[in-house]
């Protein structure tokens, strides 16, 4: 029964996708039930198999023997421990509340039934690289989760945008996976395995086994979770995918798809060297800044919180950088709660003003929808790192980190913190406070309670995740040494400033900072008047610094060059000298040999003692 | 004289005269059905060879005629080609003015013919075989006497077929004159004696001078083609296999059986004939437009490739030809029943007989795509591994000699010649338009049945090659390679 129960968290969503396509497609209403109830059922199924087996179950289960070639034997298992069963609740939990948010907010589409195939079917996806126990299984539901991201990202395939969108979102993430995948083979051809617990025990026995590729190994083996988590220079897909539908922004570009980057990384650390940890730092790094700075003068509510996104999941890589994998996965938790309640908070908006997302037509918003603003305002703070929610102590962790391993990282993460509470305040004023800027927003009016109640039930843990003792159970999966616990909730609250004072003061001066910086130019504003005062700067957030276009010229040059050349080869080489000359030539000897077929018996019986004559002179002659 | 051992050819001999009579007291509506019974009664004798066992080889006449597994192997292929080209042959009927009876008791004689010639054990038995088969076709090529087409082939490979009797029976008298004996095995055991008169060799080469003929090989192939086109398609099918195969199994035994010696000196010869008849005969098909006409130029090319399994000279080799054999067999009746159909209204036998056939007759479509796509050798058809088993044995034996590294390279260029014009037809079939206007395809049951057995046939020699491996390597064994 307990051995069952996880295969079972996997595959209900897959039932779900796979009966609501097949059979109850007509039936929106059946369809979206099922399709809660499924991820629901897993929720309630995984925190009974943990209840039952505790956070230590058995190491490995590996049932299927999926594929065996000569050496290559692909197991399909489940690998249950700390890290996949907290991510497992994260996936189903998160979910839960995404999928019930859905029902309220897609309630109007037509294709909703379709919309809960895709969204059961990437959760099934999520949850299989969250317990795959090797290499290749990640990899396939890896790939399986950019193709249900795909159809998610383009559900309303009927706009241009859309469909641009998810094709941009897949395309750059193959460009990933590539890389991904050849680190798998330069792993496979070196250690032989690709089971993960294998690989670990191999790498702890002789830390050199891979040797000069290791640095290579791990960064291609980054390169897909520069894919999936949107790392600078991959991370021009993730804002284009708020094209999609709110709560799929919610769920996948916030909580879990984008995760699971780290979360690999994070499963594979021990294959990680110095070198390479220090490339994947700097990224993470740059990441988080070039995203704070950009989200500082968007207008569109999702896309701020997309490139918020951005900038945290470049944290969370940065985390794993400065050797600090507990504290990415810690912060990986307490953003997936308040990153999805802080999206579905905006999805609310957005369906209160009927499909309007700049916020400049906002404003005034916190008395005529209450929940959606308390909550929200709750997300910021967490966000910003306002002790004791739970982005406090997460965030406190990585900053923490980064001072022990890397003086410049530390600066840089101090000053994305200092630009997120700027950002995420100036929302807050610009959309939330402030005059009503447009007659839609004086309209406004409460999401229904199936839209609000999840809202609330993600407040929960945004609050209170910082106590729940999270960091030490991801603690203990990376081998640090448990602190002595704090005593009381009181003790723990002040716990990081005894610790790490160096840290924790920067990240509340950096909250404070920026606060205060929003509340003096935002409070009541119409306009933004950042411009005036940087010009060019602001000019350039604006336009994303340029990268999509920078892409589009490289990618137009490039591809078309090679495009011209592949064209010239086929057409002239290929075509035009191989194929035309061979066929040209064969028909041509063809049509001469057929000359020899006359049809005239006395050439054929002259021929044919020509040929007696040749066969004896061949055997007699010589 | 132990005539029970030749109880097959027996029941064939009297199943031809059977017909021949009731054709007196058939009415001639009903005489067209008597194909029907043949190809039941030539099913049964099939069935019936199932009860003979030879795991040691047997003799009648004297030593003249053996009954061993490799004999055995053959007249069930001989049957079972019987079988299909009877049921094309009463497809064929109302196209054939008189004598309908005739022409199926003469099929059911040429088949006696090659059933002898799969057990020859005797330069007379094989020279005696040869014209009971060639003789009849003298007549079944030119059985639509009032075309002239047909009647041209029909004096083409009488004239032709003469010749080469000429030559071979010329040379059974040197071999004879040489070695005091006809028989295979006197004759090998005796051999180092003799092998080196030029004589001998000048007679065995005459002999093979006919047996080239008889498979088409080149320099002697130029009577193909044209008879291959001239012929009624039932003809034509039972030339490009029966005859073939008979050819084949004679090569076999004379060269393997008779004259091992001989044989293994003559490698390079027979590397070289075979290297060329790939060549020739896939370069000639190019260009061709008659359907009939390319598939004999085709049947030369695939000649080519089964004598890559005797330049071999191996168990491997062997084997492998009567793998690739029994592939062919599906693989061509299934083709020229096609042709029978289609052809019916049309005069000519051009390939746009067959444009847009998939809308006519999605089931001759198959067919027909099917038999062009093994035929040019791509899995998981029967031509694919039968040609996967030729080139094999020829690559092992590589290692020896580095002319069959030529000769691989020969035949892979051969192959790939071929696609082009087998894939042709199959773009006829599928990406053409039919011609408006065309009659509707009648396929009667018997012919349904012939088809779906050649397409079965040909898929699982492809997809399970492993039973017919077995029979074939057994068979193969009774050569004593």
């Amino acid at each position: 029964m307990k051995e069952a129960l996880p295969w079972l968290i996997l595959f209900l969503p897959l039932l779900s996708a796979v009966v609501i396509t097949l059979f109850t497609k007509k039936d929106r209403e059946l369809s979206a039930k099922l399709s809660i109830g499924a991820i629901v059922g897993s929720f309630a199924l995984s925190m009974l198999f943990i209840a039952l087996a505790g956070w230590e179950p058995i190491k490995q289960e590996s049932l299927v023997t999926w594929l065996g070639v000569g050496e290559l034997q692909v197991d399909f298992g489940l690998r249950l421990d700390a890290l996949s069963l907290l991510m497992l609740l994260i996936v189903t939990g998160v979910g839960s509340a995404i999928h019930i948010y859905s029902y309220g907010y897609m309630h109007e589409d037509r294709s909703m039934s379709r919309y809960f195939a895709s969204l059961s079917l990437f959760t099934f996806s999520m949850l299989g690289i969250v317990l795959a126990n090797n290499f290749i299984q990640m990899f396939i539901f890896w790939e399986l989760v950019g193709v249900s991201s795909y159809l998610l990202i383009g559900f309303w395939h009927e706009r241009p945008a859309a469909a641009d969108a998810c094709k941009k979102a897949f395309l750059t993430n193959r460009l990933g996976d590539f890389g991904f995948l050849i680190g798998i083979l330069l792993v496979w051809s070196a250690l032989g395995s690709l089971k993960f617990s294998v690989l670990e025990i191999e790498l702890a026995k002789n830390p050199d086994a891979l040797g000069t590729l290791a640095t290579a190994a791990g960064l291609l083996i980054f390169c897909g979770a520069m894919g999936k988590s949107a790392q600078f220079p991959l991370h021009v897909w993730l804002p284009d995918a708020m094209e999609g539908p709110t709560p799929v922004s919610a769920l996948i570009h916030a909580a879990t798809m984008v995760a699971a980057g780290v979360y690999m990384l994070c499963r594979v650390f021990f294959l990680l060297n110095a070198p390479a940890l220090a490339v994947i730092g700097w990224i993470g790094g740059i990441t988080a800044l070039l995203a704070a700075l950009i989200a500082v003068q968007q207008n569109d509510i999702k896309r701020i919180l997309a490139y918020s996104t951005l900038s945290q999941l470049g944290y969370m890589v940065m985390a794993v950088g400065v050797h600090a994998p507990s504290a990415a996965m810690y912060h990986l938790t307490t953003h997936a709660f308040f990153k999805a309640m802080l999206f579905l908070g905006a999805g609310s908006v957005i369906h209160a003003l009927h499909h309007e997302q700049n916020i400049w037509n906002m404003g005034a918003l916190k008395s005529k929808m209450p929940i959606t603003f308390w909550t929200f305002l709750l997300g910021t703070l967490a966000l910003s790192g306002v002790p004791p929610f739970s982005g406090f102590f997460s965030k406190d962790e990585i900053l923490v980190a980064a001072s022990h391993q890397n003086g410049v990282l530390f600066a840089l993460g101090v000053l994305v913190a200092a630009l997120t509470s700027f950002y995420m305040f100036r929302l807050i004023f610009v959309a939330f406070l402030g005059p009503a800027k447009s007659p839609a927003a004086g309209h406004a009016h409460e999401s229904p309670r199936v839209m609000t109640l999840p809202l609330v039930a993600l407040a929960v843990p945004t609050v209170l995740a910082g106590f729940w003792g999270i960091e030490n159970l991801y603690g203990k999966q990376f081998g640090l040494v448990e602190e002595a616990h704090p005593s009381s909730w009181f003790n723990h609250l002040f716990e990081p400033f005894n610790h790490a004072p160096l840290a924790a003061l920067a990240g509340l001066g950096a909250l404070v900072f920026g606060l205060s910086a929003a509340w003096h130019l935002y409070r009541n504003a119409t306009r933004d008047r950042l411009p005036e005062t940087f010009g060019v700067l602001t000019r350039v957030m604006q336009n994303r610094f340029y990268f999509d276009e920078f892409y589009a010229t490289l990618i137009a040059n490039t591809q078309d060059l090679a495009a011209k050349a592949a064209d010239a080869f086929d057409r002239w080489i290929i075509a035009g000298l191989l194929i035309k000359g061979a066929h040209g030539t064969i028909e041509l000897f063809g049509r001469a040999l057929r000359l020899m077929q006359t049809g005239n018996l006395q050439t054929y019986t002259f021929l044919f003692v020509a040929g007696v004559a040749l066969v004896l002179f061949y055997v007699f002659g010589r | 004289m132990n005539a029970p051992l030749m109880i097959l050819e027996i029941a064939v001999v009297l199943l031809g005269l059977v017909i021949l009579l009731a054709d007196l007291w058939t009415p001639p509506s009903q005489k067209q059905s008597l194909g029907y019974i043949a190809a039941a009664a030539v099913g049964l004798i099939l069935l019936g060879s199932f009860f003979i066992e030879a795991p040691q080889a047997r003799y009648a006449c004297g030593q003249m005629y053996v009954m061993d597994d490799l004999a055995l192997y053959f007249k069930r292929f001989f049957l079972l080609a019987t079988v299909a080209v009877l049921v094309m042959s009463v497809e064929f009927a109302d196209r054939i003015e008189a004598g309908i009876s005739e022409y199926y008791a003469l099929i059911l004689f040429a088949l006696s013919g090659m059933m002898f010639a799969a057990s020859a054990n005797d330069f007379v038995l094989v020279f005696v075989a040869l014209e009971l088969i060639t003789v009849t076709f003298y007549i079944l090529t030119s059985f639509q006497r009032s075309r002239v087409p047909s009647l041209e082939a029909g004096i083409k490979y009488l004239i032709l077929g003469a010749l080469s009797s000429a030559f071979m029976v010329y040379g059974i008298a040197l071999v004879f004159g040489t070695a005091n004996t006809t028989n295979f095995a006197e004759i090998a055991t005796g051999a180092k004696a003799i092998s080196a008169k030029p004589i001998f060799l000048l007679g065995l080469l005459l002999v093979l001078v006919g047996l080239g003929f008889k498979i088409a090989a080149f320099p002697f192939q130029m009577w193909a083609p044209d008879v291959y086109q001239g012929s009624p398609a039932p003809t034509t099918a039972f030339l490009a296999v029966g005859s073939k195969a008979a050819g084949f199994v004679l090569l076999l035994r004379v060269l393997f059986s008779a004259v091992p010696e001989v044989t293994v000196s003559w490698t390079k010869l027979l590397m070289i004939i075979s290297g060329v008849t790939i060549l020739y005969g896939n370069l000639c098909a190019v260009p061709q437009r008659n359907l009939k006409r390319l598939l004999g130029y085709s049947t030369i090319a695939h000649a080519g490739y089964m004598l890559l399994g005797v330049t071999a000279m191996s168990v491997a080799g062997s084997y492998a030809i009567l793998y690739y054999l029994g592939g062919y067999l599906f693989t061509v009746l299934a083709a020229f029943t096609v042709i029978c159909v289609v052809m019916r209204a049309v005069e000519g036998d051009d390939i746009s007989a067959v444009a847009g056939l998939h809308q006519r007759s999605p089931l001759l479509a198959v067919t027909m795509a099917l038999a062009m796509v093994s035929l040019a050798g791509i899995p998981p058809l029967a031509g694919f591994f039968g040609k996967f088993l030729l080139l094999k044995a020829v690559i092992e034996k590589g290692a020896l000699q580095p002319a069959y590294y030529w000769l691989t390279a020969a035949a892979l260029i051969g192959v790939v010649i071929s696609f082009y014009y087998y894939l042709g037809v199959v773009k006829a079939i599928y990406w053409s338009e039919a011609p408006a206007d065309q009659p509707a395809l009648q396929i009667s049951k018997p012919t349904r049945f012939s088809l779906y057995g050649c397409i079965a046939g040909m898929l699982y020699l492809g997809i399970f090659p492993n039973d017919m491996v077995e029979i074939a390597l057994h068979a193969a064994q009774a050569l004593k390679l």
